[in-house]
């Protein structure tokens, strides 16, 4: 430290501007010669950050941060009656599903169930029309107004008429429907309850909860076609989704990311683990990622990527299994924040404020059923009952790595920070060094070795005419992805891959930009100028979104941040190959079946960003890379 | 590259902009954005008071009017208060502040036209801060008309118009007081530009007694009319003391709110006394140190607004980075420009989404918006200090190799 100090220290004479100057320059040459050992530096430490995230030692989920909510401190009077009235309602919904009945038809008998418990029901219809295919249905709903205030909040209790298994394929969520009618007749011989209650049965997949989510709160969509509401009460604080696919569960699954990337709070989350636990006695796992460390033979989609010859002495450490568990569950939640479509019906619920996940009961041969879904169900809703107000202490940025252990937004934000503090000093030194030229020695002979170095300019404006033209082409591009011809033809996508693939080498053909690369002693080049500000631009995209949507953004990480600042190649071959390497990159997902209809889909029915951020700024920023390599 | 004509820009930039007002629904989504209009700005607290007014009921009894009297007048008897023909003025006040920008380039430059006129009106119309709070129909943008439109006419030395126009300003706006000392040396000298050659102040400063009397008698008779439109002086406390004593803590992109929601309460008076008295001392070094350029002192005071005002809009800094296209001879000189623009990037992004997250989604809080308003506060202080080194700068010439300047 002393010798670190002893440089930068001012010699006892000497003029003090002077030392002062040399100071500074011996600082600022200290940093921009190592410039490049710090920008990797930054990007090995990010890159290395998100691959350690499973195993960041993390707090447990034990703690309950709001004092209300009494988690599991209840006697549940939930027994084997109600549980027998779920297999009478079972049976008649599996009557109902053996008849091919209608939405109508199902809705109708919901109803009446719902009339018949004493309780004020209806039915919603409703019709989606998107260029990708329309949907409809009919919801069925019923309210219990709250025996004992005014009912000021409420509480939702839902269950889509398909399961989350297969993300609406067609599995039956009978069970879960059984168990929410089930609850209804139950909690109305109860007068604690606090908060209005309501209970939907939505058609569909996610189509049918997003029509009465709509509804009930005032919000139209263009492309939405819904019956107003007959019965509406007051604010929803929480909603709890109960997905139960399967003849008996062995786990609770939770799932609980939202549209475009948002979490509900952790409280309710940590509750009903400590809920399944202790009065349910149900194990709690994340998703369906059952934690099979005992069992090396199952370790899930990450084992099995490792050759066999390595698979037994590797995954005999129980570091290893302990890291492709949590692996494993961060790598599922990343792929549903990040596609922002969420990871089932509880997803629509999170734009309303209502904090809501989906319990889901893993389909097994046992040990658990209806007696168990509804005592933790019951004991769940008591703890929502609870509440003083909504949840609020800032517990909605973390990331789950096991039902136990989560991380905080401190442990997980830096990896994607650095990448882009990385990429922002390497933007910035391309700028700076395009500010500078060598001039040719003609200096006399004593001065041969000196290089002289003079400043020059850098053709900011047309840099940011380039920039703002391949944003206009994304726009373009978002338009026509959502038109039906193309949204609905894989050819077509990647006609329109392949035609805006060949716009750069249009652009460069164009003479203003020709000329504006010559004479490089006093202007730098387009190119340079190009690659300094769109690094800089798409490390500012990642920055910004890793607070909205951390798992989108580690994803621009990974494939924007190295790629965009390694040095276009010199060779004419290499370029090409750099060229559809790019090109590639920028517009390979056009090319991907099914994707482009996933995102319209998810985009026109529910409002999720993917597809315009795609368009509008991941291919634009990926395609001016693509224009610095024509341009070099 | 030729630049087209102003008139072109300036057609094309306003039927967009009338499309956009008038048109779209956009009114409709950014008229409550806290980040574009503050309480002492709104245009719904404005139709509030105009309501009020009109049946009988003073309007400044209640806490929520903070306006003017010189607008409740205007607008409940002149104008109609309707959304659609505020588009249109709103739109007519910003093409008349774009209008006097080209005007005092020309005033600075002594010339009648130039190439780069369209450029000037562009970088006033197309300014996002300054589109934005016009769209959401803030009062601010009339504000800023006014600032540019006295600022003109000092450049032009027509000292009875500036005067006027500055005093209705400093009615409209208290804290625009501190930009009345390089106006009235703007008037007594010229607008033209002296940072390359620093000479002391050559205007004459025996009119400046006179000059100091007729704004005093203009902002008198204002109070005047003031005090009669609402009949006492009810108005003071709410339109000049709400500037002075933050009465109304609604989150907006400045630096005050977040203190005085934190402040202990026997420590609110004296921290009142501090921020604004600290707007006061930029006045006097800022004008003897450019005293050679009164039109630059204005500038760089038009920042120190933008930064530290209460009830700061997004069009007050707005105001500011419009100004710099008057000076393209300071370019050369600025240290970290692409710096500036990238925290300006950053803070654009991070305002909406930290509002968005503490009030509509609930997730975040009030720290999060707080920590947003400072990186747009560090936006515009590199702006700020970068303009004034390089304003500084520019009269010591040409850098030479192997020489560096140094303050002593």
């Amino acid at each position: 430290m002393d010798r670190l100090l002893a440089k930068f220290r001012a010699p006892k004479t000497g003029n003090p501007h002077l030392v002062r100057i040399q100071r500074r320059d011996k600082i600022i040459a200290l940093v921009t010669a190592r410039l490049r050992l710090i920008v990797a530096l930054l990007f090995i430490a990010g890159y290395a950050w998100m691959l350690i995230l499973p195993t960041i030692p993390t707090e447990t989920t034990d703690k309950i941060d709001e004092n209300a909510l009494l988690p599991a401190q209840i006697n549940t009077q939930w027994n084997w009656d109600e549980v027998h009235a779920a297999d009478r309602y079972l049976d008649q919904l599996e009557h109902l599903r053996d008849t091919n009945a209608s939405s109508a038809e199902r809705a109708l008998y919901l109803q009446t169930e719902f009339l018949k418990l004493g309780l004020d029901a209806s039915t919603q219809s409703y019709t989606f029309s998107t260029v990708v295919g329309d949907s409809t249905g009919v919801n069925a709903y019923a309210l219990l107004a709250a025996p004992r205030t005014p009912g000021a909040e409420a509480i939702i209790i839902s269950a889509s008429w398909q399961s989350r298994t297969g993300e609406g394929d067609g599995t039956l969520n009978l069970r879960g429907v059984a168990t929410v009618l089930s609850m209804a007749s139950f909690v109305r011989r109860y007068s604690h309850w606090a908060k209005d209650l309501v209970f939907v049965v939505s058609d569909g997949y996610l189509d049918g909860m997003q029509a009465w989510l709509s509804a009930y709160h005032g919000v139209s969509q263009p492309n939405l076609l819904a019956d107003n509401l007959d019965i509406a009460t007051s604010v929803v604080w929480v909603a709890l989704n109960v997905d139960y696919p399967g003849h008996s569960f062995s786990h609770l699954g939770i799932f609980h990311e939202g549209l475009n990337g948002r979490l509900p709070n952790q409280d309710l989350l940590r509750s009903f683990r400590r809920i399944s636990r202790q009065t349910g006695g149900s194990p709690v796992i994340l998703y369906d990622h059952i934690d099979n460390r005992d069992n090396h033979k199952s370790l899930g989609m990450l084992g099995s990527m490792l050759p066999s010859w390595l698979q037994t002495p590797i995954l005999s450490i129980p570091q290893v299994r302990k890291y492709i568990y949590h692996a494993s569950n961060v790598l599922q939640h990343a792929n549903y924040q990040a596609r922002g479509i969420g990871s089932g019906t509880h997803a629509l619920f999170h734009k309303y404020r209502i904090d809501a996940f989906t319990m889901y009961a893993l389909p097994a041969t046992g040990p658990h059923g209806f007696h168990t879904l509804g005592k933790v169900l019951e004991s769940t809703l008591r703890t929502a009952n609870n509440m003083l107000e909504r949840l609020h202490a800032s517990l909605f940025f973390y990331m789950l790595t096991s039902s136990d252990f989560s991380l905080k937004i401190g442990m997980f934000l830096p990896s994607v920070i650095c990448v882009s503090v990385a990429m922002m000093f390497h933007g910035l030194g391309i700028w700076t060094s395009a500010g500078w030229t060598q001039i040719a020695a003609t200096a006399t002979e004593l001065e041969k070795s000196k290089i002289v170095v003079a400043r020059r300019i850098r053709p900011t404006l047309p840099v940011l005419a380039i920039m703002a033209m391949t944003h206009a082409v994304g726009a373009v591009l978002f338009y026509l992805v959502n038109t039906s011809a193309i949204a609905t033809s894989s050819f077509r996508q990647v006609l329109v891959g392949l035609v805006i693939a060949t716009l750069p080498m249009v652009l460069s053909a164009n003479p203003k930009v020709a000329s504006a690369q010559q004479d490089e002693d006093t202007q730098a080049t387009v190119a340079v100028t190009l690659k300094a500000l769109n690094i800089c631009l798409a490390s500012t995209v990642i920055s910004i979104l890793s607070v909205l949507n951390f798992s989108l953004a580690a994803s621009l990480a990974v494939l924007l941040g190295v790629t965009l600042c390694i040095p276009i190649p010199s060779g004419s071959s290499a370029k090409w190959v750099a060229y559809v390497a790019y090109s590639a990159l920028g517009l390979g997902w056009l090319a991907i079946p099914g994707e482009v209809e996933r995102m319209v889909w998810g985009w026109q029915m529910l409002g999720v960003w993917t597809c315009p951020i795609v368009c509008m700024i991941y291919t634009p920023l990926v395609l001016q890379a693509v224009i610095v390599c024509k341009l070099t | 590259m030729q630049t087209p004509s102003s008139s072109a820009v300036a057609v094309g930039l306003v039927a967009s902009r009338l499309l956009l007002a008038t048109a779209t629904s956009a009114t409709d989504y950014l008229i409550h954005d806290h980040q574009l209009s503050s309480p002492l700005t709104s245009f719904r607290n404005l139709q509030e008071g105009i309501y009020l007014f009109n049946h009988g009921i003073n309007p400044y009894s209640g806490g929520v009017f903070r306006h003017s009297p010189l607008y409740l007048s205007l607008f409940a008897t002149v104008l109609p208060s309707s959304k659609t023909f505020a588009s249109i003025l709103w739109t007519f006040c910003d093409v008349v502040g774009a209008w006097a920008l080209v005007k005092i380039w020309h005033a600075r430059q002594n010339v009648s036209s130039t190439p780069r006129d369209g450029l000037i009106a562009a970088s006033y119309l197309l300014n996002p801060y300054l589109v934005l709070p016009s769209l959401a129909l803030s009062t601010s943008s009339l504000e800023n008309t006014l600032t540019l439109l006295s600022v003109m006419f000092a450049a032009q030395g027509r000292a009875s118009a500036a005067l006027l126009l500055m005093a209705v300003q400093f009615h409209l706006s208290l804290s625009t007081l501190i930009l009345i000392p390089p106006l009235l040396m703007l008037l007594i000298s010229t607008p033209a530009s002296s940072l390359a050659l620093p000479k002391p102040f050559t205007g004459s400063t025996n009119r400046l007694p006179a000059l100091i009397i007729e704004f005093t008698a203009y902002a008198l008779g204002l109070t005047a009319a003031s005090t009669l439109v609402c009949n006492g002086f009810s108005w003071v406390p709410q339109t000049w003391g709400a500037t002075l004593t933050l009465p109304d803590l609604t989150p907006n992109p400045g630096l005050w709110w977040y203190f005085f929601t934190e402040m202990f309460d026997h420590f609110r008076d004296f921290f009142l006394m501090v921020f604004s008295v600290h707007l006061l001392i930029y006045v006097a070094p800022v004008c003897v140190k450019f005293q050679y350029d009164p039109l630059f002192a204005t500038f760089v005071l038009a920042g120190v607004l933008g930064i530290f005002k209460a009830y700061p809009t997004l069009s007050d800094p707005g105001l500011f980075i419009s100004m710099i296209s008057l000076f393209p001879e300071i370019y050369p000189h600025l240290r970290h420009p692409l710096v500036t623009a990238l925290l300006h990037l950053h803070a654009a992004l991070l305002l909406p989404l930290f509002h968005q997250l503490w009030l509509m989604q609930g997730t975040g809080n009030a720290n999060f918006f707080y920590a947003s308003t400072l990186v747009f506060a560090c936006g515009n202080g590199a702006a700020l200090i970068d303009c004034v080194r390089a304003g500084l700068r520019l009269a010591i010439g040409k850098e030479v190799e192997g020489m560096v300047v140094i303050q002593e």
